[in-house]
């Protein structure tokens, strides 16, 4: 039995199930709080524990899979080129709201695990949390940070955000959709993003937008860490 | 073999992107910079959007399953965690909601400010094309 779940192909199938069990379960739901790749992590691992296999066994297939993170990182190139009319007319307040809100958040997060006492493998690990994971990992990653915890962390703050948006959007009055998008792209990432393109065409484009102009800054800032 | 080469294009720039990152002095993520690479050569439309198109769609509508090793990954993590979850999830609370007022707010404020600066010149540019029209007139007269 330890062969069959040693095989790679075992941990592959196993993501991708619990992935559609995931969409199904959101799609019975209809809630943003049913998020698909939170409820695969929590059934894979569920079945993990209760049949007793090895975690080592279950990431030979799931290497193969995070193997193809850096070419859905480059493509997300492909979907900022599109939408490259709207992002040429409001590119000032974009880059600018990105800039804004990535200081933001890397400064309250620095602040706050400060006042929590955090140690500094933590601080980082949480720094990078309102980028795209791929880019949020590598960063952490680069700064002695624990990658499975900037991806807990990365994957909660994208959550907090599609579940709160519609709120924060009413609570601070945001009514240049533009705004709306790019502040939402900016603090949940691509988790966001999928709330944001729910709300509306221009939303959901500047929120897409809005992850890799943030991601690049926060690359950035990190820099000068 | 359409799918082949969108794979092997798209795999060709991250290896590009690579090479690129170690390159430079200091540490740089290299999907950034193979997504900045792959977006430099959209512009100069050395690779045309479908060329890659059903390849970069299925990575990006199936980007969410990507991660889901990596959340798995937790559990060797858990004892670093023990002791601070609760902090970091009012850390990840506190700060989303924070990063979104910033944004949201800053994005507004330069978008009425352009718009001012906009009006503003239309109002100039009004006023000095009236006070041509007017030297016509005078002219004409």
């Amino acid at each position: 039995m330890t062969e069959f779940f040693n095989s790679p192909l075992f941990g592959i199938i196993l993501c991708v199930v619990a992935y559609q069990a995931g969409l199904l379960i959101q799609h019975k739901l209809n809630s943003p709080l049913a998020n698909p790749l939170l409820i695969a992590i929590a059934l894979v691992i569920i079945l993990l524990k209760t049949a007793n296999i090895p975690l080592e066994s279950f990431q030979r297939g799931g290497d193969v899979i995070t193997m193809l993170l850096p070419p859905a990182t480059a493509v997300l190139a492909s979907s900022i080129y599109a939408q490259i009319q709207v992002l040429k007319k409001h590119f000032l307040p974009v880059v600018l709201g990105c800039l804004a809100g990535s200081v933001t958040s890397v400064a309250s997060v620095y602040g706050l695990c400060k006042l929590f006492g955090l140690t500094d493998e933590l601080v980082f690990s949480v720094l990078p949390k309102s980028v795209t994971t791929p880019i949020a990992m590598e960063i952490s990653g680069a700064h002695g940070g624990i990658t499975a915890i900037t991806v807990a962390a990365v994957v909660c703050t994208g959550i907090f955000g599609a579940v709160f948006a519609p709120l924060m959007i009413r609570v601070f009055r945001v009514k240049h959709p533009v705004a709306a998008g790019v502040a939402i792209g900016t603090c949940s990432h691509a988790v966001g993003t999928s709330r944001a393109l729910q709300l509306g065409e221009v939303e959901g484009a500047m929120s897409g937008i809005a992850i890799g102009v943030s991601g690049l800054i926060t690359v950035g800032l990190s820099l000068l860490l | 073999m359409k799918l082949l080469l969108e794979i092997s294009l798209i795999f060709a720039v991250c290896l590009a992107g690579q090479g690129l990152a170690a390159l430079l002095p200091f540490p740089f993520p290299s999907s950034v910079m193979a997504m900045v690479l792959l977006f430099l050569l959209l512009l100069i439309k050395l690779i045309k959007p479908r060329q890659i198109e059903n390849f970069s769609g299925f990575l990006l509508k199936n980007m969410a399953l990507l991660f889901i090793p990596s959340g798995v990954g937790i559990l060797e993590s858990l004892d670093a965690l023990r002791g601070s979850i609760l902090p970091l999830l009012v850390i990840c609370l506190v700060t989303t909601v924070l990063t979104f007022a910033v944004t949201a707010c800053t994005v507004h404020g330069v978008i009425l400010l352009q718009e001012a600066v906009c009006r503003r010149a239309e109002e100039n540019k009004c006023g000095m094309s009236k006070g041509l029209a007017g030297k016509e007139d005078i002219l004409h007269d």
